[in-house]
């Protein structure tokens, strides 16, 4: 028995996904768990694996489609098998649409015949711009001759119908696009009164004003216009709400870096001279301890010295994790993502090492789990490698604070009466207000100066 | 210039042609003696004798496969089927014999003929005599198809077709055959093939129509004149060859197209229409090409469903609103 297979929902958060390419192609036989395609979701590439096995019958979209949770994708059952039942002839998502098309193919005139409304258009592809060849009415040259043109390719099956797009594609007419083309206006800001909010002629003539206030720069300055990712979006989308619905408040120290530095040198030294030898002698390539690293694990048991600064804001309650779970910011190609070291308090600082490592790679292949991204408690972001001195950073929503961590940086500083060399390293501290207070972020700051100042205590403890 | 009924400009168009040329001749069933089916032959027995006006028997394999083989030794039948219905019974007269002689005689046969009758619905004649046969002839390479939509096209196309050097269908119509209209008398008053007609300049719809569905574009154009909205018509006239400059200009003006037409929704003429329009004046479009055709269902006898299954002015002037956003 076919049956549809629908985008299934692979991370917490996913309304929709990009699926960018197809591992099976229509007549494969596919087993369970056979890698069926690749989808990108607001979080990572998840890999869509089968629940079922049998004979792929039909893919419905094609690579690079924005596909909603639940949308049938492809056709799964026996070779051979009659499928028409199932493919969608309306679009699966606008089955309102659908309805003037299924009494089959010949029916669509005949509904224009008796004074119906038409079947759904179809579907245009997704390229913004329509190819401008052919604009002229005497492109064709069979005006006289008795040979009739040669058709072009017929449409797909699932070319057919045509729904409201919430990628946000300008839907516009051939004429309106040409017109567009010509006199350079941008049609994202016109309305579409036509079917799907399609922008047709009549729209442009009550916008008047779009030729001239808006004209778009020629086209050697023209913008490089990059239709945003998924994570682009989730980006936009987790930031924005964080800024206009949590109230930021900042807290920043400056610390005396030089014993962390240097303890950060003697953990990497003793583990280049301590390093497990494999039995043919080959020394591995020593582990290296970062600053961040120790700094993840000070924020940790700053943490659990101060639980009220581990907390999360619901409407309801505030809720005070008791587990440690520290999120790092890591610049990948296109944006970032904030893979979770579960349980920081409790690991080693070569244990934390060794997992950021690892999360850094695999966020940088776009090769992380969701889970390995949600539900952390507290965020760490650090530019300093970037060079930047000190920063605020924006709160990842639902954790409760974020710290900011600079570079150290080399000065003058007075030590006993005297001006000398110094390490210092500036943080700062974002805090949700409406669970971490300006004293609990103080408290939180002043064990984590006493952990980076004498950063012993993180091996004692 | 004379007002002259459709059936007797093809008359004209006959009798002008036999006089210029002894050539051709009319064969068919009742166009002798009975004065013509539908009267279109009337006294041509008379002017012209039984060896020029000659009546066949019920028999259209035979007298159109007859026809075929007097246009292959010289001579230029004219052959009148009662309707395009029967047409169907020497169907393969037409298609193997008629569209395919003179290129699988490599040239040396030419068949100079036309065809001609009556087409499309009539009133209450039932589903086996209302066919609009020529979606089915419009696709056969070989031939050349006209649908004359007044007496002045059907005079200047029959004659046109006449001297024509290769198989011609002419289309008419049964309640085409009454309508008047003014007919220049000009012996050598042609109508060229492959060149439709602007019935009707108009701005905002274009409404391609042919045959007698032609006169209802034009009525469905008055009045959607009154609610202010201006459609261009344009007849057609040869189906076969297809005038796309026409219809190109015309898209490119209006960016809306309906086509009209007798014969059912599936394929056929309207679909080629459609087809040609969106390929070559795609960036022209504003709204997607409507099409008004006779519902896909065999004709009913019953008068008042006759009328809903055939294209009527009603349906034009919606399909030209939902091409307007206007439904």
């Amino acid at each position: 028995m076919a049956k549809l297979l629908e985008m299934p929902k692979l991370s917490p958060t996913m309304t929709e996904g990009q699926l960018t390419v197809w591992h099976k192609k229509e007549g494969d036989s596919v087993a369970v768990d056979d890698l069926l395609a690749e989808v990108e979701t607001d979080k990572a590439t998840m890999e869509f694996r089968s629940f079922d096995k049998g004979t792929l019958l039909k893919l419905l979209v094609p690579p690079d489609s924005l596909v909603q949770l639940g949308q049938p994708v492809a056709i799964i059952g026996e070779q051979g098998e009659d499928i028409s039942k199932l493919v969608p002839t309306g679009g699966a998502a606008a089955p309102k649409q659908s309805g003037a098309a299924k009494n089959g193919e010949a029916t669509e005139a005949q509904t224009a015949a008796a004074s119906r409304p038409s079947a759904p258009p179809k579907a245009t592809p997704d390229a913004p711009q329509p190819p401008t060849a052919n604009a002229t009415p005497n492109a064709t040259g069979t005006g006289t001759a008795t040979a009739t043109p040669t058709p072009t390719a017929t449409p797909t099956a699932n070319a057919e119908g045509s729904m409201p797009s919430p990628d946000g594609r300008v839907r516009a007419s051939p004429y309106v696009r040409k017109v567009a083309r010509e006199r350079s206006i941008d049609l994202s800001g016109v309305a579409g009164s036509g079917p799907h909010g399609r922008i047709v002629a009549h729209d442009l003539e009550r916008a008047p004003a779009l030729p001239s206030g808006r004209a778009l720069a020629t086209h050697a300055e023209a913008d490089d216009v990059r239709p945003l990712s998924m994570m682009r979006k989730t980006i936009a989308r987790r930031l924005t709400e964080s800024k206009q619905t949590v109230p930021h408040f900042y807290l920043t120290i400056d610390v005396d870096a030089a014993p962390i530095a240097r303890l950060r040198e003697q953990i990497n030294e003793d583990l280049a001279a301590g390093a497990p030898r494999s039995a043919n002698g080959d020394a591995p390539a020593p582990l290296k301890v970062s600053v961040n690293d120790l700094l993840i694990k000070a924020c940790a048991i700053a943490l659990v010295r101060v639980p009220q600064c581990n907390a999360s804001f619901t409407p309801e309650a505030l809720v005070f994790h008791r587990r440690v779970d520290i999120s790092v910011a890591v610049a990948v190609p296109d944006g970032l993502l904030t893979p979770v070291v579960r349980q920081a308090d409790r690991k080693s600082v070569v244990t934390i090492a060794q997992e950021v490592r690892d999360l850094a790679a695999r966020a940088k292949a776009k090769k992380l789990r969701p889970e390995e991204m949600s539900d952390g408690t507290f965020s760490i972001s650090n530019l300093g490698m970037f060079g930047i001195d000190a920063f605020a950073a924006v709160i990842n929503p639902p954790e409760g604070a974020i710290l900011a961590v600079g570079k150290i940086r080399a000065e003058a500083v007075v030590w006993e009466g005297a001006v000398v060399a110094g390490q210092r390293l500036a943080m700062t501290l974002s805090c949700d207000h409406r669970v971490v207070d300006g004293a609990v972020g103080a408290k939180f700051l002043a064990e984590l100066r006493s952990l980076v100042e004498r950063p012993t205590q993180m091996l004692v403890l | 210039m004379p007002s002259i009924r459709y059936r007797e400009a093809l008359k004209q168009a006959m009798s002008e042609e036999m006089t210029r040329d002894e050539r051709v001749f009319l064969l068919g069933e009742e166009v002798g003696h009975y004065q013509g089916a539908y009267k279109v032959s009337e006294g041509m027995l008379d002017k012209f004798g039984p060896k020029r006006v000659i009546d066949a028997p019920i028999a259209e394999a035979g007298f159109a496969g007859l026809g075929i083989g007097a246009a292959m030794v010289g001579l230029r039948p004219i052959i009148e089927f009662m309707t395009w219905n029967f047409s169907a019974v020497a169907f393969d007269q037409i298609l193997c014999n008629a569209a395919k002689i003179r290129q699988m005689s490599g040239g040396q046969f030419t068949v100079p003929i036309v065809f001609r009758a009556p087409n499309g619905s009539a009133a209450q004649v039932g589903s086996q005599h209302s066919h609009a046969m020529e979606h089915f002839y419009a696709q056969i390479p070989g031939l050349k198809i006209i649908a004359p939509a007044t007496p002045a096209d059907a005079k200047g196309l029959l004659k046109t077709a006449i001297r024509d050097d290769n198989p011609v269908l002419c289309f008419e119509s049964e309640t085409l055959y009454s309508v008047k209209g003014e007919v220049p008398e000009d012996t050598e008053f042609l109508v060229p093939m492959g060149q439709a007609n602007i019935a009707r300049p108009g701005k905002d719809v274009t409404v391609i129509a042919w045959s007698r569905i032609v006169n209802v574009a034009l009525d469905a154009a008055a009045k959607l004149e009154k609610e202010g909205i201006d459609v261009e018509v344009i007849d057609l006239r040869s189906l076969r060859p297809l005038d796309t400059d026409t219809l190109l200009t015309s898209v490119a003006k209006t960016h809306r197209a309906v086509v009209a037409g007798e014969g059912w929704p599936y394929g056929g003429v309207g679909a080629e229409i459609v087809d040609r329009i969106q390929r070559l004046a795609f960036d022209e479009l504003d709204a997607p090409i409507e099409r008004v055709q006779t519902m896909d269902v065999p004709m009913p006898y019953n008068a008042k469903l006759e009328q809903l299954v055939i294209p009527q002015a009603a349906g034009i002037m919606d399909a030209v609103k939902r091409s307007l956003y206007r439904a």
